[in-house]
């Protein structure tokens, strides 16, 4: 089996085939913020205690 | 296949994984009664009749919901798909009984002796609370035969990779292995303090007890064990609900990788339990709060898995713009609708997990009704609802009956009551905590002080919450009993999904047990060794028991 062959053949169908995951990255930021403005509201407690 | 049989996997082993399903729903509804009347005596609504005692029915509880009921599900649906994935010999499936029978013994024996009120130390069993000798044996006796489980696991797959001499091992075959490695290691500590610490001293061969040394040792095994418990539900959202919903596994490999950071992550975190604890130099407690971030990133891992799992499926059925795919999501579906509504959960309970575990801000939320609203988030939605969500199918496929639509719906009411109770009761629990409402506390006005009088409207919240999961939990327990006797015989599906073609073949470094074990070990000493000699070596006199004082 020729390596390189292997190796363009995986690019061409990786880039045909790739994903749409926009809906994703979204989704994974907006956990990321839920999770830091929740924190901060507890943080503000704990300094003003 | 050579014989007709409905059931998914063969009858034996389908009796063997059927006998655990019935004590978890048996717990479930006793653990279920108890916690109602919690929230019914915490309220003020209810005094308890017959001198039962308060203690006496949180213990019953927490180790009947915490312990038993996840401990027998968990290691009975392990059993389901390892019988289904690598198979399993009359051998292997005797010992596995041998192990059911010991962990029920030693259920048996616990749970007599709380309810003879000999035993009201709740399930973390702080010293210096004293039990009768049995609730600990008994305790014993559940670990031993979880560890036979364990083993007859580990076997299972070391027989089959004999057979498949460099193939990788099945996923979800891998996913059992590791949740039971990690099990395995993390009871070597309970199984340490109730060994040698207290069961001697619980008999009276010895007068004292170390007590920094028994709640070490108990956190030792205490957050893993949240892990194990965690970790079969991320088994279905991972390997099965694709399948469910008619798309593909997003990635073997990010799979492997997520629960073998699990695994390493999950146990030299302890200390993140006992940070108000005087006696653990805080040096080593912050060492431990940084490992135990560590754990955020397979979390997150996951998140992403399981949004992209569905943005492709939802896409390839044809939804489109940004979030358009949701729509493509079998929303009527109970055996998707009921794990969903457990992720979904799972967005608040890992942020109040992340809360809790920053190190000086813990202090706002310590022994606070907040923690208990945490983990009813975690485990009594998160894990619960996707044991439930399991059992819709697994439980018919194991009987040879089918689920059917009526009950398909009754299940998705069942989400939705619970889905609706929990947010009540776990709400008002966190802002209670919040304002300072203690947990682990009867009805009381703390002499009429204001700041307890904020409290007690929430309290009345919690009690309204819990009456509407209490239906929840009759709803699910009929549903059970309808899934073992009532329904049509019939073929249910055990969905098993497939890795999508898209994905990057599994690289086989992520099968080096010897290496994961070895690092996860290595983990252990580190982040245990030098604290534990201090805290053996600075030791205040060890303490007599006080087994009067919660009765
Ligand atoms: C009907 C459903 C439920 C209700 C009404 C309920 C209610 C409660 C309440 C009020 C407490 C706190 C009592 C206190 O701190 O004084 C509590 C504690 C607890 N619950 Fe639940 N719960 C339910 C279901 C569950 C489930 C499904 C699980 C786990 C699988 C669970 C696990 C626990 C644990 C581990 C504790 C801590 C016990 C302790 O602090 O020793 N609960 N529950
Ligand atoms: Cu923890």
């Amino acid at each position: 089996m020729s390596k390189s062959k292997h190796k363009t053949n995986d690019v061409e169908t990786f880039s045909e085939k790739e994903p749409e995951l926009k809906g994703t990255l979204i989704a994974v930021f907006g956990l990321g913020a839920f999770i830091v403005i929740s924190w901060i509201i507890v943080y503000v407690l704990f300094v003003s205690r | 296949m050579t014989m007709i049989n409905n059931t998914s996997i063969n009858k034996d082993d389908s009796s063997l994984v059927m006998a655990h399903m019935w004590v978890a729903f048996v717990s479930l509804f006793v653990g279920g009664l108890m916690g109602l009347l919690q929230t019914l005596v915490r309220s003020g609504t209810l005094t308890l009749p017959f001198g039962i005692g308060y203690y006496q029915i949180l213990t019953v509880h927490g180790v009947i919901l915490a312990l038993v009921l996840t401990t027998f599900f968990i290691i009975g649906f392990q059993f389901s798909l390892m019988s289904k994935t690598v198979g399993m010999s009359n051998k292997q499936r005797d010992s596995a009984w041998f192990g059911f029978w010991i962990m029920l013994f030693g259920t048996v024996t616990t749970a007599v002796t709380i309810l003879l009120g000999k035993a009201s130390v709740l399930y973390t069993f702080y010293a210096p609370l004293k039990a009768y000798p049995t609730f600990y044996i008994g305790l014993a006796l559940v670990v031993v035969g979880s560890w036979i489980g364990c083993f007859t696991n580990f076997r299972q797959l070391y027989v089959w990779k004999k057979k498949h001499k460099g193939e990788k091992s099945p996923l979800l075959a891998f996913m059992v292995v590791i949740n039971m490695l990690l099990w395995f290691i993390a009871t070597l500590g309970v199984a340490a303090t109730v060994l040698i610490q207290f069961i001697p001293w619980s008999l009276g061969m010895v007068d004292t007890i170390n007590v920094l040394v028994s709640r070490t040792l108990f956190w030792y095994f205490g957050h893993p064990l949240v892990y194990f418990w965690l970790l079969p539900a991320y088994m279905a959202w991972y390997a099965i609900i694709p399948k469910i919903i008619g798309g593909k596994i997003f990635s073997d490999s990010l799979a492997r990788l997520s629960f073998v950071l699990f695994l390493m992550f999950s146990i030299p975190v302890g200390f993140h339990h006992q940070l108000t604890e005087p006696g653990i130099d805080p040096v080593w407690k912050f060492i431990q709060v940084v490992l135990t971030f560590m754990v955020i990133i397979p979390s997150l891992l996951t998140a992403f898995s399981m949004f992209a799992t569905f943005e492709i499926t939802g896409r390839k059925k044809g939804y489109t713009g940004l979030f358009g795919w949701i729509k493509g999501l079998p929303w009527k579906d109970v055996r998707f609708f009921a794990p969903m509504v457990g992720m979904i959960a799972f967005i608040p309970a890992g942020t109040g997990g992340i809360i809790n575990a920053s190190n000086q801000m813990n202090q706002v939320v310590h022994n606070t009704i907040w923690v208990t609203g945490h983990f009813h988030l975690t485990v009594g939605t998160t894990v619960i609802l996707t044991f439930f969500g399991i059992s819709y199918w697994l439980i018919p496929a194991l009987t040879g009956r089918k689920l059917t639509a009526k009950i398909n719906t009754l299940g998705l009411i069942q989400t939705i009551v619970w889905a609706f109770g929990m947010s009540i009761m776990s709400g008002s629990m966190h802002i209670a905590g919040l304002l300072g409402a203690p947990r682990r506390s009867s009805y009381s006005t703390y002499g009429g002080t204001e700041q307890a009088s904020e409290w007690i409207g929430y309290q009345i919240g919690q009690a309204i919450g819990g009456s509407i999961l209490f239906i929840g939990i009759i709803l699910m327990v009929y549903i059970f009993i309808n899934m073992v006797f009532l329904a049509p015989k019939g073929h249910e599906e055990f969905p098993l999904a497939e890795v999508s073609d898209d994905a990057e073949p599994t690289p086989m470094f992520l099968e080096n047990w010897k290496l994961w074990i070895g690092i996860t070990v290595a983990l252990i000493l580190f982040a245990y060794t030098i604290p534990f000699i201090d805290i053996i070596q600075h030791s205040p006199p060890g303490s007599p028991g006080f087994d009067m004082l919660i009765r």
